[in-house]
């Protein structure tokens, strides 16, 4: 049994996790949900050792843990697996797995028989090992998300703590992996699945725990609670119905001007096809969906839409005046802002805005700075003001910032990459909202990402991409009544199981 | 002629070999150690020091090693403990070593120093082999240095890529968050490399001031530190190719003594400068970062 | 705010720890701390001459603490500053000689386009090989440094070598094409009005230009910058050309005012002093000049405490390392974010187990 006992932590002058208790139980399948922000992933840290707590005791079994060592709690027999994997990229998958349980004791580096203790835990698992010796970084998402759980695996553990790990699956890649969750209850461990997508909690778990800003906002047992009772303790007083009812998907007609046209665009690189003849057209005023799950050429599409690419062959055009494509990128952090830099000058990052504050090579500080504090009052970010640093925002912040600087550019075409990945359902809706008035006002959205219900809920025409390849739904399969097997079908085009 | 140009090449090559092989080890667990010149040449300047002192080679080599050691100690502390800028950190160490070493040696030996040398290491012949013509003295008679940093190659090489601590090290300089979350201990495995590589240094010290030099110039490293942290990307990070490229430059220095004596109208200072150009020449054609350790040179703060 | 003041102190305090540690070297040397404080006080500022002459030798340091500054801003490591004003300071010192019947002012135009001009090529050398062939930047600015050493020394005993060939020097440049010294016996002299007029065209350009802006972004964040389209390999080319044009332009000046000509050594280290001098200065230019005074101070002084106590002036290096490890370690530990370990911007920098605790979450 995992206890946690007024777990307190502090992050500067945050309080992310105040006086919480957890309880897991053997054999149980435990959902840990919550907003993002509301704490699960520190509290998931703390239980792994990577964090230590400020205060409160983690006991497993009624020995406490060491806190802050994930050495300890690895030994302890707590596991974790992140939301990102953390393998080794270059290095093969036999090393990876070696440096897990199968290497342990060895002295020599035999990644045959790390391998060879590998097999018959995948096979029960339904798994595929990538050919001897390859790379991890040669290997896809899902692969890597099944190595990474390997790995965990090979530690016995007796608590597997799961972050997020739905959000690389396929739709149909999902069953099984619930599946395997039920088979690991079955032999007495504990499972702690930390998830926002209430749906899938509900269908695996047994016990769920919900967080709300840092404090536990209740314990049930699944039998005993619903997806909407889950989404109220979740958020608070505002309610937000754990379903969105989609927007129509209907088609615009022929009062569409073209906005951006890709012309059956191929993209080599990397050795390998990673877009294969995409066509397809944005018209003004639209939000087209691209539906896909990570790594099927996403990137290197945005990348490309955002000149950083040539495609090998085909060509995209801009059919507006201005020819301005505004992307927002996936990693934020990393991508689309630089954390040290006050914010007026992470919006001067943004050429359209450079330009407009620049003349004759000189900024305009001041007319700059303005701006800026206009844009925040505007979009309603919350912040110290023009010159604070973009390190000081909170992740939902710095995602309306981007999207604000974004549209301020007065883009003809918005591509938006998981626009609100990690986002609290504030924040997401604030920047659905800003996408909507921006293709009210006449703009073209292209919206990928691979969550279901945001691509359902805004986009008026919907797109798979999968390998590189573009998939359109016919028009009939669009109308509102269907939307549930609407979602398989887009599930399925996503995993690439029907063409 | 070639017999000698042989034996200055091995000679020259080996204080790189030794201070590359160190760095190899470091690089590979994800530390830029730019100031393996600071403590080659602490190394050298210790080490002559103590033999002058105890008239004792041996513990000359111990001093070597230990001034070198506590050189990349401070690196350690900035660079793993507090996870500074790793090049700013190694400049400032080469700044220090060179000013250390000259304050020392000036106040105790004066400007001239001429009192400051030592017997040198005797060359070791190793028997029959040393007989073979053309190629015997210049490859089996040479010091116990020598020796020693042609047979850490295939130890390392094989240390690094089929060993388990070899993979622990790998891991840390692919991705030290992964390997502190399953517990290997990024800090513990960094600061094993600097010290290893401590101890190489040095050697590689020593070897300019024991062997083939038995005095102390101040600087008398000259660069070549440096020249290691390129022989390790040049030889793509492994010991195979390390050791191949310590000769390419070991070579390029032995070019300076072989074409000086025998006379050219190319001035020397082109000889002098020649294995600084060649490097950057070799670097230009060969020095991509694509087969570095994912996490060199970044900072790495566990929390 | 109280963060900042903390970040403005912190090379205060570096200075003063650096003191104490030197402190007990000197006492392992047998030399007295006090004593030797006192002479380089004495040495520095003691009387008039003395103070001139520390500006004299802060001048150099300005153009290459400038140049480092501009250099790291854009996170290029550019360690090389040596070898570009050995280049600039052979320029001008090549060029001087021809500059007989020129007026004054286009003299000294000319020789400090010229040392402008040496150092940006040197610079700019180092830059396309990072650009253009991934080449790091360290490793071959200190190459470059070796090779301009004997460029240098083969001008000095070949091609620009005095008529007479008695000493590796070349010929003294023309008398227009030399900066004179406004009060004789002082050496204060126009270089470093020149400096501290390129000390404002720095942080002008710096912080108030867009391609200063787009440097200062490339430093701090190579991905954000690549992908809103700032032109990385331009930037880095220009950068290291413009930081090479900076130490070249010491260098000139050197020559112009101070040497007259080219000897064999022309550089006693400023380029990795200046390392010292930039980040005393926390890489903004402004700050630069007191750094540079700082440590001209040190570096005049010194001269002092040799004759006086006997300790090599070799020690202003132990000095310049030490600060420079003292910085660096005090930022790291004043700030948890690994990221702003160098450039110390406290209080709204997120703690490093932000990085544990997963996107979005607080």
């Amino acid at each position: 049994m995992l206890e946690a006992a007024a777990i307190t932590r502090r992050f500067a002058r945050t309080l992310a996790l105040d006086r919480v208790d957890f309880c897991a139980r053997p054999g149980e399948i435990h959902a840990l949900i919550g907003e993002n922000g509301a704490g699960k992933s520190t509290l998931i840290n703390i239980f792994a050792g990577r964090l230590k707590a400020d205060a409160g005791v983690v006991s497993l079994d009624g020995e406490p843990l060491a806190a802050g060592s994930a050495h300890l709690a690895l030994k302890a027999g707590i596991v974790a697996v992140y939301q990102s994997p953390m393998l080794f990229e270059r290095l093969s998958w036999e090393e990876n797995l070696a440096l897990g349980g199968f290497g342990a004791g060895v002295s020599r580096n035999d990644l045959a028989a790390a391998a060879q203790c590998a097999q018959p835990l995948a096979a029960r698992l339904g798994f595929d090992l990538p050919p001897p010796g390859t790379p991890v970084e040669r290997c896809s998402i899902g692969e890597r998300v099944r190595l990474e759980i390997l790995r965990a695996l090979s530690f016995d553990p007796r608590v597997l703590i799961l972050d997020e790990p739905t959000g690389v699956l396929a739709p149909a890649e999902l069953g099984a992996f619930l599946e395997l969750l039920r088979r690991l209850r079955g032999e007495g461990r504990i499972v702690i699945l930390v998830t926002h997508k209430l749906a899938e909690a509900m269908a695996v778990a047994d016990r769920v725990t919900v967080l709300r800003r840092g404090r536990v906002a209740a314990e049930r047992l699944a039998a005993n609670t619903d997806e909407a009772e889950l989404a109220r303790l979740m958020i608070g007083e505002i309610t937000v119905p754990a379903s969105t009812s989609a927007a129509p998907l209907a088609a615009l007609g022929d009062r569409a001007t073209p906005a951006l046209t890709v012309e059956q665009v191929t993209l080599d690189c990397d050795g390998r096809r990673a877009l294969d003849r995409l066509d397809f057209t944005l018209s003004m005023g639209e939000i087209v969906g691209l539906a896909g799950v990570d790594g099927n050429g996403q990137r290197e599409l945005v990348e490309l839409l955002a000149g950083r690419r040539a495609p090998t062959s085909g060509r995209v055009r801009v059919r507006a005046h201005g020819g301005a494509i505004t992307v927002i990128p996936q990693d934020r952090d990393l991508d689309g802002l630089i954390l040290d830099m006050p914010l007026w000058e992470n919006l001067m990052l943004a050429r359209p805005l450079r330009d407009r504050f620049t003349r004759r090579g000189w900024l305009q500080r001041s007319g700059a700075v303005a701006f800026c504090g206009e844009l925040l009052e505007r979009f309603r970010i919350r912040s110290a003001g023009a010159a604070s640093t973009a390190a000081s925002l909170s992740g939902g912040n710095r995602q309306r910032l981007a999207v604000a600087r974004a549209l301020a550019g007065a883009p003809q075409v918005l591509v938006a990459h998981d626009v609100c990945r990690g986002l609290d359902l504030r924040a997401m809706a604030d920047v659905h909202r800003m996408l909507r008035e921006f293709a009210a006002a006449g703009g073209a959205v292209l919206l990928i990402s691979s969550d279901l219900d945001e691509l359902l809920a805004l986009s008026t025409r919907l797109l798979v991409i999968c390998r590189g390849r573009v998939l359109a739904l016919p028009a009939d399969d669009c109308g509102s009544e269907r939307i549930g097997l609407l979602a398989e079908r887009i599930g399925l085009l996503m995993s690439g199981a029907a063409s | 002629m070639l017999e000698a140009f042989l034996a200055s090449t091995i000679a020259m090559a080996t204080p790189i070999l030794l201070a590359a092989l160190g760095e190899l080890i470091v690089e590979r667990s994800g530390v830029l150690n730019i100031g393996i010149e600071g403590a080659m040449l602490a190394g050298a300047f210790f080490g002559l020091t103590a033999t002058w002192f105890s008239g004792s080679l041996a513990l000359g080599l111990l001093a070597s090693c230990a001034a070198a050691v506590a050189f990349n100690a401070l690196l350690a502390v900035l660079a793993v403990n507090l996870a500074v800028n790793q090049v700013v950190a190694g400049t400032a160490i080469d700044i220090l070593a060179l000013g250390l070493t000259g304050v020392f040696y000036r106040r105790f030996f004066g400007l001239t120093g001429s009192a400051f040398t030592i017997t040198p290491m005797r060359t070791i012949a190793l028997g029959p082999l040393a007989r073979i013509p053309l190629i015997g003295t210049a490859l089996f008679d040479q010091s116990a240095l020598v020796y020693l940093a042609f047979a850490l190659v295939p130890s390392i090489a094989f240390v690094i890529s089929h060993t388990r601590y070899g993979l622990e090290l790998r891991a840390a300089g692919e991705r030290p968050e992964a390997a502190d979350a399953l517990g290997l201990g990024v800090y513990r495995l960094r600061w094993q490399a600097l010290m290893i590589a401590g101890v190489l240094s040095g050697l590689a010290g020593a070897f300019l001031t024991l062997t083939y030099t038995n005095t102390f110039i101040e600087g008398i490293s000259a660069g070549r530190g440096y020249v290691a942290l390129s022989v390790v990307i040049v030889g793509r990070w492994n010991a195979w190719g390390v050791a191949a490229a310590s000769l390419l430059f070991g070579a390029a220095m032995a070019l300076q003594f072989g074409l000086q004596a025998v006379g050219t109208a190319v001035p020397y200072q082109f000889f002098l400068a020649l294995p600084y150009v060649l490097t950057i020449v070799v670097l230009a054609f060969m020095g991509g970062q694509a087969d570095a350790p994912s996490a060199l040179g970044s900072p790495y703060l566990r929390s | 705010m109280n963060a900042r003041i903390a970040a403005a102190a912190r090379p205060l305090a570096a200075l003063v720890l650096a003191a104490a540690i030197i402190s007990l070297v000197l006492i392992a040397l047998g030399a007295s701390p006090v004593a030797v404080a006192a002479d380089l006080w004495q040495g520095a500022f003691g009387n008039w001459l003395a103070t001139t002459d520390t500006l004299v030798k802060a001048t150099p340091l300005v153009f290459t603490g400038l140049a480092i500054a501009i250099a790291f801003q854009g996170s290029l490591w550019n360690i090389g500053a040596d070898g570009q004003l050995i280049i600039g300071a052979m320029a001008a010192g090549a060029l001087g000689t021809a500059l007989g019947g020129w007026p004054h002012p286009l003299a000294i135009i000319a020789m400090l386009t010229a040392g402008a001009a040496g150092g940006a090529s040197w610079g700019g050398l180092a830059g396309w090989l990072r650009a253009r062939r991934e080449v790091n930047e360290v490793i071959s600015t200190i190459m470059l440094n070796f090779v301009a050493a004997q460029v240098l020394s083969w001008a000095v005993h070949g091609p620009l070598m005095e008529p007479s060939h008695a000493l590796p020097q070349s010929v003294v440049i023309a008398p227009s094409a030399q900066l004179a010294f406004y009060f004789e016996p002082s050496r204060l002299n126009l270089g470093m009005t020149v400096a501290l007029l390129f000390t404002v065209v720095c942080h002008l350009g710096l912080f108030h230009s867009a391609a200063g802006f787009e440097l200062r972004a490339l430093g701090r964040n190579r991905r954000a910058s690549a992908f809103f389209g700032i032109p990385i390999r331009r930037l880095t080319v220009l950068a290291m050309a413009l930081s090479g044009a900076l130490a070249g332009l010491g260098g000139a000046v050197q020559v112009s005012a101070i040497t007259h000509r080219l000897f064999e050594t022309m550089s006693p280290g400023w380029g990795y002093e200046a390392i010292a001098v930039a980040l005393v200065a926390r890489l903004n230019p402004l700050a630069i000049v007191p750094a540079a005074i700082v440590f001209g101070a040190l570096d005049n002084g010194s001269q002092a405490m040799q004759r006086a106590d006997a300790v090599s002036p070799v020690l202003v290096n132990v000095i310049q390392g030490m600060v420079i490890m003292i910085l660096i370690a005090f930022d790291a530990m004043a700030t948890t974010g690994m990221r702003t370990a160098l450039f110390g911007l406290a209080g709204d920098a997120r703690p490093s187990a932000d990085a544990v605790a997963g996107a979005g979450d607080a």
